[in-house]
């Protein structure tokens, strides 16, 4: 009561959290030699009908055919799965080659080439898809779409017009109380790289937890209801991970990083609610979806009910405003195979193109489902972040339907300091930069 | 008659002999599976070049597995490797393919092969 007197008391703000991982995790899987070929099959048949029914209303003159019943001259709607044949695209198969000179040099950021081609494929075959309508460096490997135009006498497919999913219908953003309530978005905290900075770590904490500043910024800090980290919460140094049998002592400077960073989580389970998501560089599996990563790696923080492991992607709920997001690998993988201003572009696409992953499982690690695809987007999100990229961006996306979408591409923490805040009340967004350099 | 309760007596393997029985017997057929299921669909050898009222390899197995078999290598259902034929018919159905509804009652009957005919051969 004393206490009262001087300082005052704040009660942190509590929301409603509904975990929407379901869909990501995998239990009750086995693999039995399954195929990547199974995916393919339900994501062209997910799309398809869901593309036969938007087809009715953009064209409802022409006919529809599969690629089979192509005939030379007629126009019409084919629907099916785009392939990017690329020159530059590594291949296994390239060390065996014996024209290997031949291939043009990579270049150092993608693997674009002005002669990438795009062909469209179903069930029935495959054709070439010709004509200056579609720009190959705008579109990627296992997308579903719907095109318009003709067969040429050459049998390529002249594209005359394109039509993708769209943005997916969204639940009606939920007019809250009216108070502002923020969630944390960080990534890239890298615990154990060398040019790891404890102190720009631990002053994001303490404003988190509220042990920084005057009483206007614990209020703000009080008003955070949620912290997500975005993947690549360690980094282990790449020198032991050779393949080679570990000494005891390396052991130790294995498991260092992830004993450090639950010294940190801990302090943040503490406080308020903490989402945390594996990404590349953590101790989970490689391929999507990450699978949570384990309770045991943190013993101190699973001890709090707030720690929550999730998966990579993650979904969830929050007060009725639907998140949705992964520590980055879609879009960085998207980088490598097309073109965008940037990463807020790619992530604009995935949304219109219904599909977090669709280079998944060509060029990105993707577990081989048989029954389902888990990387459909069939309900849009109200905010849709990204972890790891190289800039904080962000932009309020705005669908047909009427949408509202705000992007986020979350920064690496430790070479930028800098944290995403965002308000639920309006789904504004803000960054919190942290800097321990004294220099003016 | 005699030759009628002769055929109840002793159980037959072989269904095809009751379609064909001018098939002659000289050679037992007991070649590998693997060559068979290439020629699961009749296609493989046309009609025209059938002499003997079933196709020349044809193998041995029952009729119930030549549906199965169809079932296998129709595309419309997916693909059907890697997984069992009853999680394939289930996926077909779950997606409204509207998949034969007697593959089905074969799968469920428990008597026939569990997975598709490519199962360990590729």
């Amino acid at each position: 009561m004393e206490i009262d007197a001087v300082a005052k008391n704040f009660q942190r703000k509590l929301s409603v959290y509904q975990s929407l991982d379901e869909r990501f995790e995998i239990q009750k899987e086995m693999y039995r030699g399954q195929q990547y070929s199974q995916i393919y099959f339900i994501r062209l048949h997910k799309m398809r009908s869901l593309l036969y029914s938007l087809v009715e209303k953009w064209k409802p003159d022409v006919p529809v055919c599969t690629v089979l019943g192509l005939e030379e001259g007629k126009e019409c709607i084919i629907v099916g799965t785009l392939y990017k044949h690329m020159k530059l695209k590594p291949s296994v198969l390239d060390e065996y080659s014996k024209e290997r000179s031949v291939a043009p040099l990579v270049k150092s950021h993608n693997f674009m080439h002005p002669d990438d081609q795009l062909v469209l494929e179903d069930e029935s075959g495959r054709v070439k898809l010709g004509g200056t309508f579609l720009a190959p460096s705008m579109f990627v490997t296992g997308l579903v779409v719907a095109l318009h135009g003709k067969e040429t006498s050459a049998g390529d497919f002249l594209v005359q017009d394109i039509l993708e999913p769209g943005l997916p219908p969204q639940m009606q953003l939920p007019c809250g109380s009216g108070e502002d309530k923020y969630v944390v978005f960080v990534s890239g905290l890298s615990v154990g790289s060398n040019t790891s900075n404890p102190l720009q770590l631990q002053l994001l904490i303490d404003h988190i937890t509220g042990h920084l500043g005057d009483e206007k910024e614990q209020s703000i800090a009080s008003q955070i209801v949620r912290v997500v980290v975005a993947g690549n919460s360690v980094e282990i140094t790449l020198g032991l991970l050779n393949g080679q049998a570990l000494a005891s002592k390396d052991q130790s400077r294995l498991s260092e990083p992830i004993k450090e960073l639950d010294i940190l989580l801990t302090q943040l389970a503490a406080a308020v609610s903490l989402d945390i998501m594996p990404g590349p560089s953590d101790p989970a599996n490689f391929s999507l979806p990450q699978q949570p990563l384990h309770r045991c790696l943190f013993p101190g923080a699973s001890a709090y009910n707030t720690f929550v492991s999730c998966t990579n992607p993650h979904s969830f709920e929050l007060d009725n405003v639907r998140f949705l997001g992964t520590s980055g690998q879609n879009i960085d993988d998207l980088g490598k195979y097309s073109d965008a201003e940037d990463s807020l572009d790619f992530m604009e696409r995935t949304l219109r193109w219904r599909h977090l992953a669709p280079t998944a499982p060509n060029t990105l690690g993707c577990y081989p489902f048989t029954d389902k695809d888990p990387f459909l987007i069939e309900s849009c999100p109200h905010v849709y972040f990204v972890g790891n990229q190289n800039k904080y961006k962000t932009r309020l996306l705005r669908g047909s339907e009427g949408q509202l979408v705000r992007l986020i591409c979350i920064p690496k923490f430790l070479e930028t300091g800098v944290a995403v805040v965002l308000n639920m009340r309006n789904l504004e967004c803000h960054t919190l930069s942290f800097s321990t350099h004294l220099d003016p | 008659m005699a030759t009628g309760s002769m055929k109840n007596y002793y159980k037959q393997k072989k269904s095809g002999i009751g379609k064909s029985p001018s098939k002659p017997k000289s050679k037992p057929t007991n070649k590998s599976p693997a060559i068979s299921s290439s020629l699961g669909s009749d296609l493989a050898q046309p009609t025209v070049l059938i002499a003997h009222g079933s196709p020349d390899l044809k193998d041995e197995f029952g009729e119930d597995e030549e549906v199965l078999r169809q079932f296998d290598l129709n595309m419309a259902y997916g693909p059907c490797l890697g997984m069992s034929r009853l999680d394939r018919w289930e996926r077909a159905n779950s997606l409204g393919l509207n998949p034969p509804k007697v593959v089905e009652s074969l799968l469920r009957g428990g008597k026939t092969g569990v997975d598709c005919l490519w199962d360990g051969r590729v």
